[in-house]
C-alpha cells in the first residue's frame, strides 16, 4: 500500500504543478488584457456602454430608430455592478475585466469549498478549483469586460447554497438559506438570460425532495422576479421586452450546437467521464444532488450554443457543475467512501466485482491524478513567446497555432470557439490609437463597428450593430434615418470588422463610402471607410 | 400519501414514473411537430432526431428507476 500511496502522492503533485501552471498562464493574460484599451473581444465595447448608461441612470435599451440607434439585449446587473467604476475612474475597459477575472477565481473558490466539505480532501479540491480555471473555455472568456462569468458566479452561489438546505433543521434559517439561494438565482438571471436552466434545476432539486417547498418557493420565485421584470418594461417603454427578449430569439445552428459539444467533450471528457459516473451513482444508489441536476440541465445551455451570437462560454455552467462532480468522485474514490445499498442494479453491477473492490479501491489511487495530468494535456493552452513560456514551449515542442505566439487546443476545431485567449501586444494597442486618430481628425460622426474606438475619442457611440442584426433577424428593425444618414454621407468614416450589420445597413455603405484604408489590430483587418467622392 | 404535505418526498419509484411520462409524451409531441404540420417538407431533422433519442433514453431511465422502489430520490 505505501508504494502506492507515493506514487499517489508524486502524481498528485504533478497534476497540482501542471494547473497551477495554467493559474500562472491566466493571472499573465488577465493583466495584459487589463492594459488593452480597446475592444479585445468584439462586444465588449457595448457592455462598457451599458455600464457607462447605467451610472448616468440611464438604460440602454432604447429606440434603435432614433439617433445615436444605440440599443443592448444585454440584462442590467452585471453593468450596474460595475457602474461605480465609471463614477471614480471614467470609461475604462479594466474594471469590467477585472471583475470577471476575480468572479472567476471566486467561482472556483466555491468549486474547491464544495469538493472539500464533501470529501476533505485539499489536494483534490485545490485541484477541481484549478480544473475550472484551467479549461480553455473558461480561461478565455474570464477576464473579458463581459457579464457571462458574473452570471456563472451567482449560479454556483445559489446551487452552493441550496445544496444542504434542505438538511438545516431549523425552519427560519432553512427558509432564509432558500430565498438567499433564490435571490441569488434571479440576480444570474438578471445578469444574462440562460440562467434560466439553473432556475429550473433548482426547482427541480426542491420539488424531489419536497414538493412543497418547491411550490412555495417556485411562486415567490416567480413572483419576485415576475415583477422585477414588469418593472424593467414599464421603465423602458417597452424596450426592455424587445430588445432584451424578443430581439434575443434566433435561430439554432444545428452544426455549431454539434460541434460545440464535441469541443466541450474533447477537452473536458476526463472530467466530464467520472461527473457522469457520480449522477448515474446518485440515481440508482443514493439521493440526487443538486449539483447533479444542475449539471445536466446546464447542458441545456450548450444546446443553445449554436445560436447567432452564442458559442463556447455556453458550456461554463456545465464546466462549473462538472469540476465539482468529479471533485467529489475522486474524494470518494480516494477514500475508499463508496456505498452500494443491495437493489437489481447493485446485484447485477457490483457485487459480483466485490472481491476485486481492494484492487479497484487501489486502482483509484492512481488512476485519478492520472485524469487530472490528462485533463492538463486536454486543455493545453500557453503563449509560445515570453521569457519563461518560450522557454517551455521550446521543451515541450509546442509551435503557435493561433494569434500572436499563443497555442490553444481548442483552436478552430469548429466555428463558435471564439477565437480569443492570446495575449496582446503594443503594435495592437498603436494600432488602436491609429484609429482613434482617424475618428477625432473626423468633423462628422464616425459610425464605427467597436465602441472601444469611439469611447477613447470622445465622440458618440452610434448603434451597436449586433443588436441591429439581432432586431433585423426577427422582423424589428427599420433602419431608416440611419440608412439615410449613411446616403446622405453624414458620417466622416465608417469602421468595419466583422461587418454584423443588417444586409440593408452594409449595401448603404458599400454603395455611399469605399475603403480606403486598413488597419491590421488584434488579429483583425479594420476596414477604413469614407464618403465617395 | 399527501404529495404537498411537510414530510413528503420524492421515491426513485415516483421519479421513475415522471421521467418515463416526460419522455413518452416528449417523443410523441416531437412526432406531432411533423404529423401536425402538414405545410413542412424534409421531415424529420437531424434536432428532431437528437431530441427523439434524448425522449427515449429518458423513457429508458424512467423504466430503470422504478424497481428502485421507496428509496428517496
Amino acid at each position: 500500500m505505501r508504494p502506492l500511496l507515493t506514487i499517489n502522492r508524486v502524481l498528485l503533485i504533478a497534476a497540482l504543478l501542471i494547473l497551477l501552471g495554467y493559474f500562472m498562464v491566466y493571472i499573465v493574460y488577465t493583466v495584459n488584457l487589463m492594459h488593452f484599451p480597446f475592444d479585445y473581444d468584439q462586444g465588449e465595447g457595448f457592455e462598457l456602454v451599458d455600464t457607462i448608461l447605467f451610472s448616468q441612470g440611464q438604460f440602454p435599451y432604447r429606440n434603435t430608430d432614433v439617433y445615436p440607434f444605440y440599443s443592448s439585449n444585454y440584462p442590467p446587473l452585471f453593468h450596474v455592478i460595475a457602474a461605480p467604476f465609471v463614477w471614480i475612474f471614467g470609461d475604462a475597459y479594466w474594471y469590467g475585466r477585472m471583475l470577471g477575472a476575480l468572479g472567476t477565481i471566486l467561482t472556483a473558490s466555491m468549486i474547491g469549498c464544495v469538493v472539500w466539505r464533501e470529501g476533505r480532501r485539499r489536494d483534490l479540491a485545490l485541484l477541481s478549483a484549478l480544473a475550472f480555471l484551467a479549461s480553455n473555455t473558461i480561461y478565455h472568456i474570464a477576464p473579458l469586460f463581459r457579464q457571462h462569468m458574473t452570471m456563472v458566479l451567482f449560479e454556483t452561489f445559489a446551487v452552493v447554497l441550496l445544496a444542504g438546505a434542505n438538511e438545516i433543521t431549523d425552519a427560519r434559517r432553512r427558509r432564509t438559506v432558500i430565498a438567499l439561494a433564490l435571490l441569488t438565482i434571479i440576480a444570474a438571471g438578471y445578469t444574462k438570460q440562460l440562467a434560466v436552466f439553473t432556475a429550473a434545476a433548482a426547482l427541480i432539486f426542491l420539488f424531489i425532495r419536497q414538493p412543497r417547498r418547491a411550490l412555495i418557493a417556485g411562486v415567490t420565485f416567480a413572483l419576485v422576479g415576475g415583477a422585477i421584470f414588469l418593472w424593467l418594461i414599464w421603465a423602458t417603454d417597452g424596450e426592455w421586452w424587445r430588445q432584451a427578449i424578443r430581439a434575443n430569439v434566433n435561430l439554432i445552428n444545428y452544426d455549431q450546437t454539434v460541434g460545440l459539444f464535441r469541443l466541450w467533450w474533447n477537452l473536458h471528457g476526463f472530467l466530464i467521464v467520472p461527473a457522469a459516473l457520480l449522477v448515474l451513482y446518485e440515481l440508482y444508489f443514493a439521493r440526487l444532488s443538486i449539483f447533479s441536476v444542475w449539471f445536466i440541465a446546464s447542458l441545456g445551455q450548450g444546446a443553445l450554443s449554436g445560436t447567432w451570437g452564442g458559442g463556447d462560454s455556453y458550456f461554463a455552467t456545465s464546466i462549473a457543475a462538472l469540476c465539482i462532480l468529479s471533485g467529489i468522485f475522486a474524494a470518494r474514490t480516494v477514500n475508499h467512501a463508496w456505498h452500494f445499498p443491495e437493489n437489481y442494479v447493485s446485484r447485477r453491477l457490483i457485487l459480483p466485482f466485490r472481491r476485486a473492490a481492494p484492487a479497484i479501491a487501489s486502482m483509484g489511487l492512481i488512476l485519478i491524478p492520472i485524469v487530472y495530468i490528462g485533463y492538463g494535456r486536454a486543455v493545453l493552452h500557453m503563449p509560445t513567446e515570453g521569457a519563461v513560456f518560450e522557454t517551455i514551449a521550446n521543451v515541450l515542442n509546442i509551435q503557435p497555432n493561433a494569434l500572436n505566439g499563443f497555442y490553444d487546443s481548442a483552436t478552430r476545431i469548429v466555428g463558435g470557439y471564439a477565437d480569443i485567449g492570446h495575449l496582446t501586444t503594443q503594435s495592437d494597442i498603436d494600432a488602436g490609437w491609429r484609429i482613434v486618430e482617424l475618428i477625432r481628425q473626423s468633423e462628422q460622426p464616425v459610425l464605427s463597428e467597436e465602441a472601444g474606438f469611439s469611447l477613447q475619442a470622445r465622440r458618440d457611440v452610434i448603434t451597436n450593430p449586433t443588436q441591429l442584426l439581432n432586431l433585423s433577424l426577427n422582423g424589428m428593425y427599420n433602419g431608416d434615418n440611419l440608412i439615410a444618414m449613411i446616403e446622405n454621407r453624414e458620417f466622416g468614416a465608417v469602421i468595419l470588422r466583422a461587418q454584423f450589420y443588417p444586409v440593408d445597413v452594409l449595401q448603404a455603405v458599400a454603395l455611399h463610402y469605399e475603403q480606403r484604408e486598413t488597419i491590421y489590430m488584434n488579429g483583425f483587418n479594420y476596414l477604413i471607410l469614407r464618403p465617395r467622392s | 400519501m399527501n404529495i404537498f404535505s411537510k414530510s413528503f418526498t420524492l421515491t426513485k419509484r415516483a421519479l421513475g414514473v415522471l421521467l418515463t411520462l416526460s419522455g413518452v409524451i416528449g417523443f410523441a409531441a416531437i412526432l406531432a411537430v411533423d404529423l401536425l404540420d402538414m405545410g413542412r417538407e424534409g421531415g424529420i431533422g437531424p434536432a428532431q432526431r437528437i431530441a427523439l433519442g434524448l425522449c427515449a433514453a429518458l423513457t429508458l431511465l424512467g423504466l430503470t428507476l422504478i424497481p428502485l422502489g421507496k428509496a428517496e430520490a
